[in-house]
């Protein structure tokens, strides 16, 4: 073992460094470890903002957040999760500006809200349009003056399992090279989304879902996996995300034949109507043969030059250095793009998982206050609440339970596993199973899901798991391999996508980001208002469990 | 990455050349890289296609390829940019072949990418938290900031830590202790904020040997900069807030020293800081908030920093943007991204810049120099 911990966190962005930050002053010794440095984890890309019920803008109160959070997940949400968010929101929000967060300010000088997509009330709060690394900054910060330990550039890779306790972290020293152990009497994981299965996704290389898989690697349930939401304007070619302020500010939509055919699905809200309807729209539209090389036309060129580059100016630069468009003079190529996966490791109300000793929280989690449709603002404010409910429960146990053991025998199996890796000169690498997981996935687990093209993804799958056993990484030192990382991402990858399969065949319904217009096209309470579990015995096997109510019976969903 | 999967796009022909290095045998290789791709790529895709389909072995840094993590810092021909914001059509159209080397003023680890320790040590000596003053928040609720009072960190708020000021810094190359942009800038942030109560003590900790004062003014950090943060008109408004509360001790040999460092580095002294050094920047603002204020009504002129005024373009399109807008007009300056954006865009309408040129950023310079990483830069810094 080459350190041991009170509570390791894995992963360093809001969730990882709030819990790390409520570990720390419950009195726990904490440390985290990143595969990036702490301040490029990619909760820092987040544009728009933070729900909390303030009631900076207008009247607003936490119930009425929880109904708009509940009615928003399509019912698949847990009710008690989701009052649990809204009621710490507001707290948790006014710590972070204590702690320095450069809010956008009221003519008051309080914290500024903006109206984001199905809130009854402008709850968002932001700085500017770069809420995220606001955030991301003031949480370093505070990890800074608190001189927590973060092993920088290590690579978490498994989890250390010993008297059915999670006690550890097998990782791999990026920047020098080596594997490393961490002992620790509770791991927290935050590793994030795992936006990288598919290839238009407005999620950074590093969002691989390590965390998901590293948790089901040891037998815990990951839920909900088949909710991955589509975000409508993101930029041809790459999934840049080009924010919905672009809409709020009043872009039109158009099909190559130059019509706004939000018209034919959402009359009334047009532009205006939630990330899933229009997503489903786009996707039609593409579809049937009315796109551009598939992608449809976001045209701003009405607004003016003026509100543009004031309103506007993050997205111009996006569209300039990606797509070469300036958007005063063109519109911009956009189609929906995997944005945020509402499915993770499944955790109770203080992120335990069901392996002692294991928590997790953020995106890599579903406690599930989501359910099967997140709504813009709530991702970052659950990152916050849940990331200090776990750092406090993981330390406050860790403070009260005593030893931690590595086996000898568990090391030096990842040792020889990684070594034999390391030898292999004979084989594929990686990059083209990479891509063609991604690119398939887009097609046939994208926006629609059709009974048989989710089966054809799985046998597909099936087929790259078998390519990705002789896989060959090229770079054989020690020095910042990242050929060697990547390889191991791509394993986990494989398997997620392999559990969403599973998930989305046994969902025969439409919820939420799971749409089946071709064969299932209406929610079915009677039958799917439960969570898919799944976990892996040699494969991915498929459970549900109950979503918990308290307050709030399902009803349709209309906006 | 996503090359591979579009459909019917146009491609051409890429050529790069990369220093290679390692950190553990001394190795150092100047290698060309040829290859097909979209015409959309930035060199960030271009170093991805290498790696998947040429040298699995090459190391770089990368994340979000979305300009906000700050992971891709590295030298296009001897310029610090971010990989992902530096588009490849106009380099390959204009027959350029790049040199890409890693990051100056930083040990190098492997090809290009360097050891950034030496970075956060100055970033975490900054006290980089907010230390609360006597003020406590009403209600237990947020503090109370007018927004423009905000504004004044604004362009701080900025950094996304990627170093590429550090990399082309004067001061820190011939003194690696200088604290440097990026920690300056971000002590700014702190000292700017109504809500920080330790400003006295920062200022006097950022005027010690290494700090404020050691820095030459030779602007390649503003130059270089991908996010607009400008550190060093942060430092100046340090510099000015510093004058301001007393902490100047022996300004006098300080300022003897300085005059000599800068014009020794760059030939010449600039004056930007004039206003905020004799009044704190603050006061600066607000003064002027005030004349802008006077400039809409069409009563005094406007009151341009020198080295502004000098170009007469620039100023002509600010004076028009102030008319424009018909408000406030320092938000204009304490913006700077969007006014720069906005200039741009009125001068290309006016016919006054070729459509083809002006200030896209993050291009690197087009003069190809030959550096090699870990000895002196030869060229490439002049703007
Ligand atoms: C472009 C974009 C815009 C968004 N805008 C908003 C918004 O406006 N409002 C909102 O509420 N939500 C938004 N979201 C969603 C929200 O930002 C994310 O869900 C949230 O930030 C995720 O935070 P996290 O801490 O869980 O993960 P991340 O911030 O992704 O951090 C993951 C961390 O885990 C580490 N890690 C991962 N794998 C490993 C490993 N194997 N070993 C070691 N470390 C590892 C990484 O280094 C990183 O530090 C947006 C998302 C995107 C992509
Ligand atoms: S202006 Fe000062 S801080 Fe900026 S690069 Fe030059 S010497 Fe360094
Ligand atoms: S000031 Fe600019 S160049 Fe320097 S680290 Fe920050 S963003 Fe990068
Ligand atoms: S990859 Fe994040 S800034 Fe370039």
């Amino acid at each position: 073992m080459d350190a041991k911990h009170d509570v390791l966190v894995v992963g360093a962005g809001c969730a990882g460094m709030r819990a790390a930050i409520e570990a720390f002053d419950v009195g726990a010794d904490v440390a985290m470890i990143s595969k990036i440095h702490p301040t490029r984890s990619h909760s820092g890309a987040a544009e728009g903002g933070i729900n909390a019920a303030l009631g900076n803008a207008s009247e607003d109160d936490p119930e009425q957040h929880a109904y708009d959070t509940v009615k928003g997940s399509d019912y698949l949400g847990d009710q008690d999760a989701i009052e649990i968010l809204c009621q710490e929101a507001p707290d948790d929000v006014y710590q972070l500006e204590h702690w320095g967060a450069v809010f956008s300010r009221t003519e008051d000088g309080r914290i500024a809200q903006r109206p984001f997509g199905a809130a009854g009330a402008p709850r968002t709060a932001y700085a500017a349009d770069i809420t995220g690394h606001v955030l991301v900054q003031v949480l370093y910060e505070q990890i800074v003056k608190r001189d927590i330990l973060t092993y920088e550039e290590y690579f978490a890779w498994k989890l250390v399992v010993d008297d059915g306790r999670c006690q550890g972290v097998i990782c791999w020293d990026l920047l020098n090279g080596g594997l490393k152990v961490i002992g620790a009497k509770t791991v927290i994981l935050a590793t994030g989304g795992a936006g990288r299965l598919y290839t238009g996704t407005t999620n950074a290389y590093a969002c691989t879902g390590d965390g998901m898989a590293l948790a089901l690697r040891v037998g815990v349930p990951l839920k909900d996996m088949e909710m991955m939401q589509f975000h409508p304007t993101t930029l041809a070619p790459t999934g840049v995300l080009i924010t919905e302020g672009c809409r709020g500010e009043g872009a039109y939509l158009l099909n190559a034949e130059g019509e706004r055919f939000l018209e034919r699905y959402a009359p009334n809200a047009m532009e205006l109507a939630s990330r899933d309807v229009i997503s489903r729209a786009e996707q039609t539209e593409i579809d049937e043969g009315r796109g551009i090389d598939g992608n449809v036309l976001l045209d701003l060129r009405h607004l003016g030059a003026e509100k543009i580059i004031e309103r506007l100016h993050g997205t111009r630069e996006l569209a300039q250095t990606f797509a070469g468009v300036d958007p005063i003079y063109e519109p911009i190529p956009v189609r929906p793009g995997a944005h945020y996966h509402m499915g993770g490791v499944d955790t109770d109300v203080w992120g335990l998982t069901a392996l002692e000793g294991l928590y997790s929280a953020g995106e890599a989690a579903c406690v599930s206050v989501h359910g099967a449709n997140r709504l813009g603002g709530n991702a970052l404010m659950e990152t916050i609440t849940y990331g200090k409910r776990a750092g406090r429960h993981a330390a406050e146990w860790a403070l009260s339970n005593t030893t931690v053991t590595v086996p000898e025998g568990i090391v030096s199996d990842a040792d020889s596993e990684l070594r034999e890796l390391l030898a292999r000169t004979e084989g594929e690498r990686p990059w083209k199973i990479r891509d063609e997981l991604a690119r398939t996935m887009h097609e046939n687990f994208g926006v629609f899901r059709r009974e048989d093209q989710m089966q054809r993804q799985g046998e597909i799958v099936d087929r790259l798991r078998e390519r990705f056993r002789s896989v060959v990484v090229e770079d054989k030192g020690m020095l910042f391999n990242s050929d060697l990382t990547q390889a191991l991402e791509l394993g986990f990858l494989l398997e997620l996508a392999q559990c969403m399969v599973v998930c989305g065949l046994a969902r025969k319904e439409s919820r939420g980001a799971h749409a089946r217009p071709h064969d299932y096209p209406d929610r079915d309470d009677e039958n799917f208002l439960k969570h898919t579990l799944v976990t892996w015995h040699d494969g991915p096997q498929l459970d549900w469990k109950p979503v918990t109510m308290t307050k709030w019976q399902p009803q349709e969903r209309t906006y | 990455m996503e090359a591979a999967t579009q459909p019917r796009e146009k491609t051409m022909k890429v050529k790069v050349k990369i220093w290679r290095y390692d950190s553990q045998t001394g190795e150092r290789a100047l290698k060309e890289y040829e290859i097909e791709a979209p015409e959309w790529v930035t060199l960030l895709d271009i170093l991805d296609l290498i790696k998947d389909q040429q040298d699995g072995s090459l190391a770089y840094r990368k994340s979000c390829r979305m300009m906000i993590c700050g992971s891709c810092g590295m030298r296009m021909d001897g310029a610090a940019v971010l990989a992902c914001k530096t588009r490849m059509y106009d380099i390959v159209q204009a027959g350029h072949v790049p040199v890409i080397s890693a990051m100056g003023n930083l040990p190098i680890v492997k090809d290009l990418v360097v050891d950034m320790d030496p970075f956060w040590e100055k970033f975490k000596a900054m006290k980089p938290w907010l230390q609360p003053g006597y003020e406590e928040p009403p209600e237990g609720k947020e503090y109370r900031v007018s927004q423009e009072r905000m504004n004044v960190i604004h362009k701080e708020a900025l950094c996304i830590n990627c170093g590429c000021c550090v990399s082309e810094c004067n001061a820190m190359e011939s003194s690696p202790e200088f604290l440097g942009p990026q920690a300056l800038a971000k002590g700014m942030r702190f000292v700017g904020d109504a809500r920080d109560g330790a400003t006295v003590e920062r200022l006097e900790d950022y005027s010690t040997e290494h700090g404020i004062w050691e820095c030459t003014r030779c602007y390649f950090c503003n130059e270089r900069c991908p996010k607009g943060v400008d550190p060093r008109d942060a430092i100046a408004k340090l510099g000015a807030e510093a004058v301001n509360e007393g902490i100047d001790r022996d300004m006098g040999a300080k300022h003897a020293k300085w005059f000599i460092k800068s014009t020794e580095t760059t030939g010449w002294l600039r004056e930007t800081e004039l206003v905020p050094k004799t009044q704190g920047v603050i006061s600066a603002i607000s003064q002027m908030k005030f004349a802008m204020g006077l400039a809409v009504k069409g009563k005094v002129p406007p009151p341009f920093p020198p080295h502004v005024a000098e170009n007469v373009d620039e100023a002509r399109g600010l004076h028009k943007l102030v008319q424009q807008q018909g408000r406030q007009g320092y938000e204009g300056i304490v913006q700077g991204e969007r006014s720069l954006a906005r200039l741009d865009h009125h001068l290309r309408e006016d016919g006054e810049v070729p459509p083809s040129e002006g200030s896209v950023g993050g291009m690197g310079s087009l003069t190809s120099a030959d550096i090699t990483p870990g000895e002196e830069p030869t060229a490439g810094k002049a703007d």
